[in-house]
């Protein structure tokens, strides 16, 4: 790879402008490492990362708080070579193949099995690892136990009863459910697919190109279609406020909405993974983790490896405090989950048995961009325009394809 | 010589930055697109014009084109006829004109983003509270889900609406000046010779008079309509993506280039060298004005 | 006739607005009025104490960022004005054979969209290392092709009178530019020193990028951290909109008289 530099002079930057290049040249002793996160919903959380960094004892660590469109932000500054050493993120494989970023198999030790597995491999490329996971975040369905029972429904266990459910409990100016301002494409696009056996990639070949995944979609088409979703709410569905004002009977969001929700209705909820539809389906539940990785055109790849090392395998403690003393999240370590009390009862629990039996990984590495905007654009269009599904489907898989040859051959 | 060393004195320091920070990334960004630049900006692989030759066949981005033709041939018409009415409206008056004037150019002081909420969370929400479904439920009507509906597409009210409000001030403000340059006794004269106070002289005095105001307006507002992007991000997208229905251009251009999962330099650049040709080539039909 | 011109108006200005009503209502009022199902014409008492929470919250530092704002945008205001009004005046008035080659390439810029030279622009400053620094904020935006564009309309019609008379004193074109030409134009200058103040105020993903670390955020970056997509405060949300907005409503309820005079001079017409 050219340097830096030498492509200035390629595109015609002035003389000056390569002289200037050697004034970036950050690291050496004493300058802190940089550590990046994206800006956490939920109180605390910056001044605990702040605190963990700053017990670190080898080297000064600044962390930055990121608030905004992180991911354009974070995908600049690392082209740029002024980047952060240390940041979370879920590794892609675009980056990976661009050498971005640093394998991290060596920092694990013997800590490694003791990660958990499907949250592992979804920081796994080619083989390697590149990211320690810090916590775990999943997505799963609520829905009101007074207001299913006053309809007369069954919490739903397959896609039909779903359908059926949100018409049945749209009345009284209460919606049956809420799944995003989309109107559920965006996020239910991927559940969708997995409630027929079908998934985004499998073995690098496309997972959904499939007459089953268009007749999955076109479910979604037909919830849409049903009139009972809640659309255009002031909140999307990562936040529970349309649930808990009461203007739907069932919402679509994650676990991290657990305490809000019980702070709002008690015991009044429960928590069901997306349902099956049909044949090899399964109930599945969308999983991902952040996790802690190291720039690749960092000057001090070893500190900041080492600086990671510390933060998520050694501290425990920091885990154990940064998954659950703020918002609501799942230790990615078996050893902390298993013993954490706030995830042994109620909604929580239901979530824990979820992720074990029901996990699907939420975004995984070589999902890349083009495939998701072919695959969500063609959800859209079938689910919010009555679009034909399978003609829509069959030209996101053809896109997928050609991506995927060009990735893998 | 003299001259030379005049015209550098004042031009140099603006021509250097513009070299430096604009022409510089144009460059690059030039280059980019005649390689397979995957998340790097020091790409090696040269492939000529394949990229050019990708983004010309991709659907999507050619319906992104299309349909922002259409927005064009919609916005700027549109824009341009309320700025001229309100300005002349405006004009025409005495008592309150500074006030009128300050309410339409108030806007004007507000980022995308802000308006964008306002538009977003608390005019067109899709529940029951939002202030258009309260109008509508005085109606008796059911609340209407403004920005998810695509039939009727509803949306493009509400991005329409958000443009006139952001907009309409500069425009009003330009049509204004212009007006108060056109000579009274055009006008004087022309009632003599037995003009209507009305349409008449709007159309024989007024527009005429008007004219090169109207084509930097026009200029103006088309380039806004092609390089549309801040209230749509702010409005449709989400943490998602964008959905297929109205996505601008760059939008479009955006995800690609800096999207989450890998950042395409390449074919980003190369639609952004075909959108740059569309709108020059866009301009120079519309008039060869701007240059004088 | 009168009545109804008042009449259409009127009706326009309300709905004109209507936005600002909206920002202040739902800044000022608790979260329950906002989602009551019957609408609040106006909170039942004003929460004044919404201010407080908002200037005391330690995630997002407002005053600080809006004193950045303030910083770069008058620096951004003044350098702009300093050098695309010399640059417009040179393209105008002082015949040379590139002069044509720099006008092109000025109105160029008009076309190319920033969005997209984004990415090499980040990397040629952080190459000069000015990444979270008040000049990777301010420099960059100075050279706005769109100000000296206008400048340059401008001063083509500027009366070649006042510039002789000038010359015959014995001034050069420096001495005629400052001493003559500025002082002539001031109400063109406060116009387009408004449109660029306005601009860089209102720059989101430029500062956004740049501004990295937390002490150097602009208020639109501030404003950006409470649409973070895990929890939406939309009293604070609004009301710190409210606060983003209060010093330009301010300075354009002071200058506007000066805008409409400044454009009216402008170069648009030829």
């Amino acid at each position: 790879m050219i340097s830096r530099r030498r492509l200035l002079s390629l595109a015609g930057a002035s003389a000056l402008l390569a002289a200037c290049g050697s004034n970036t040249g950050r690291g050496g002793d004493g300058q802190p490492l940089r550590q990046w996160y994206h800006a956490y919903g939920e109180p605390g959380v910056q001044q605990a990362v702040v605190r963990y960094a700053d017990s670190y004892a080898k080297v000064p660590v600044t962390v930055q708080w990121n608030p905004g469109d992180y991911d354009s932000k974070l995908a600049t500054s690392l082209l740029s070579g002024d980047g952060p050493d240390v940041f979370e993120s879920t590794p892609q494989i675009s980056s990976v193949r661009a050498g971005q970023l640093v394998p991290l198999d060596d920092v694990f030790g013997d800590a490694r099995g003791d990660f958990t597995e499907s949250i592992l491999a979804t920081h796994t490329v080619d083989g390697k690892i590149y990211g320690v996971p810090q916590a775990v975040d999943m997505q799963m369905l609520f829905y009101r136990k007074s207001l299913l029972e006053k309809a007369g429904v069954q919490p739903p266990s397959t896609v039909d009863e779903l359908i059926d459910a949100s018409r049945r409990l749209t009345r009284d100016g209460v919606k049956g459910l809420f799944a995003g301002n989309d109107g559920g494409g965006g996020v239910l696009g991927g559940p969708a697919l997995w409630s027929a056996g079908l998934d985004y990639v499998r073995d690098h070949q496309v997972g959904f190109d499939d007459p089953l995944a268009a007749q999955a979609i076109g479910k979604l088409r037909e919830l849409y279609a049903s009139g009972g979703l809640l659309l255009g709410a002031v909140k999307d569905w990562a936040e529970p406020d349309a649930f808990t004002q009461g203007l739907a009977a069932m919402q679509w969001t994650g676990l991290w909405a657990v305490p809000a929700v019980q702070k709002a209705l008690g015991d009044d909820f429960g928590v069901l993974p997306f349902p099956r539809f049909s044949g090899d389906g399964k109930a599945s539940v969308p999983v991902g983790a952040f996790g802690a990785m190291v720039n690749a055109k960092s000057k001090r790849i070893d500190e900041a490896k080492e600086f990671v090392k510390f933060l998520w395998i050694d501290r425990t403690d920091y885990q154990e405090d940064f998954n659950l003393s703020y918002g609501f999240h799942i230790p990615p370590r078996r050893s902390i989950s298993e013993k954490a009390s706030k995830l042994t009862s109620g909604a929580a629990a239901d979530a824990v048995k979820f992720v074990r039996d029901n996990a699907k990984a939420s975004n995984p590495p070589d999902w890349t961009s083009v495939m998701r905007t072919a695959f969500n654009d063609a959800v859209s269009r079938v689910v919010r325009d009555g679009a034909p599904a399978d003609a829509e489907i069959k030209a996101a898989a053809g896109k997928a394809r050609d991506e995927l040859k060009r990735l893998y051959g | 010589m003299r001259h030379g060393r005049a015209f550098w004195l004042f031009v140099g320091p603006f021509a250097a930055g513009l070299l430096v920070f604009v022409y510089v990334p144009i460059g690059w960004s030039l280059l980019l697109s005649f390689f397979d630049a995957r998340n790097t900006v020091t790409p090696t692989e040269f492939v000529g014009l394949r990229n050019y030759a990708d983004m010309l066949t991709d659907a999507p981005f050619l319906r992104s084109l299309g349909t922002f033709s259409l927005f064009a041939l919609f916005i700027v018409p549109l824009t341009f006829v309320l700025a001229l009415a309100l300005a002349l409206l405006v004009n025409q008056i005495s008592f309150m004109k500074a006030f009128f004037r300050s309410v339409f150019f108030l806007p004007t002081a507000c980022s995308y983003v802000v308006a964008s909420l306002v538009w977003k969370l608390s005019i067109f929400n899709g529940v029951r509270f939002g202030l258009a479904n309260t109008v509508l439920g005085w109606f008796g009507a059911e609340p209407v889900a403004w920005t998810v509906s695509t039939s009727p597409p509803w949306y493009w009210l509400v991005l329409v609406t958000l443009r006139l409000w952001l907009q309409l001030g500069f425009y009003l403000i330009l049509f204004l000046a212009g007006l108060q340059r056109i000579p009274q006794h055009l006008y004087e004269a022309a009632w003599i010779d037995g003009a209507g106070r009305g349409w008449q002289t709007l159309r024989y005095i007024t527009l005429p008079q008007l004219r090169t105001t109207s084509v930097a307006v026009l200029l103006l507002l088309l380039i806004a309509a092609y390089q549309a992007f801040d209230e749509f991000y702010n409005v449709l997208g989400t943490d998602r993506g964008y959905p297929p229905f109205a996505r601008p251009p760059l939008i479009y251009l955006y995800y690609t280039a800096l999207g989450s999962g890998g950042q395409d330099f390449g074919h980003g650049s190369a639609g952004a060298v075909i959108l740059t040709l569309l709108i020059a080539g866009v301009t120079l039909l519309q008039g060869r004005v701007i240059t004088r | 006739m009168k009545v109804l011109r008042y009449a259409a108006l009127s009706v326009a200005a309300v709905l004109f607005l209507i936005p600002f009503y909206l920002v202040l209502r739902n800044g000022l009022a608790t979260e329950q009025e906002i989602t009551a199902p019957s609408w609040t014409l106006w909170p039942q008492e004003i929460r004044w104490e919404n201010f407080a929470a908002l200037f005391s919250n330690p995630a997002v530092p407002m005053v600080r960022s809006m004193v950045n704002s303030l910083v770069v945008a008058v620096l951004q205001t003044v350098g702009q004005l300093f050098l695309c009004g010399l640059a417009g005046y040179g393209l105008a008035r002082i015949p040379h054979r590139y002069s044509n080659v720099v006008l092109y390439l000025v109105i160029a810029t008009l076309m190319i969209p920033a969005a997209v030279t984004f990415v090499p622009t980040f990397v040629v400053v952080s190459t000069l290392g000015w990444v979270s620094d008040l000049r990777g904020l301010v420099i960059p935006g100075l050279f706005s092709g769109f100000t000296t564009f206008l400048f340059r309309q401008y001063f083509l019609n500027f009366p070649r009178e006042l510039e002789e008379a000038a010359r015959i004193d014995g001034l050069g074109h420096w001495g005629t530019y400052w001493r003559v030409v500025v002082p002539n134009s001031k109400g063109f200058f406060a116009a387009l020193g408004v449109i660029a103040f306005v601009t860089s105020w209102n720059q989101f993903l430029w500062p956004l990028v740049i501004a990295q670390d937390q002490d150097s955020w602009t208020v639109q970056v501030a404003l950006s951290t409470f649409l973070t997509s895990q929890s939406i405060d939309v009293v604070q949300l609004f009301l710190a909109a409210a606060v983003s907005i209060a010093p330009l409503v301010v300075v354009f309820v002071a200058l506007q008289r000066f805008l409409v005079r400044g454009v009216t001079e402008t170069g648009i017409k030829d």
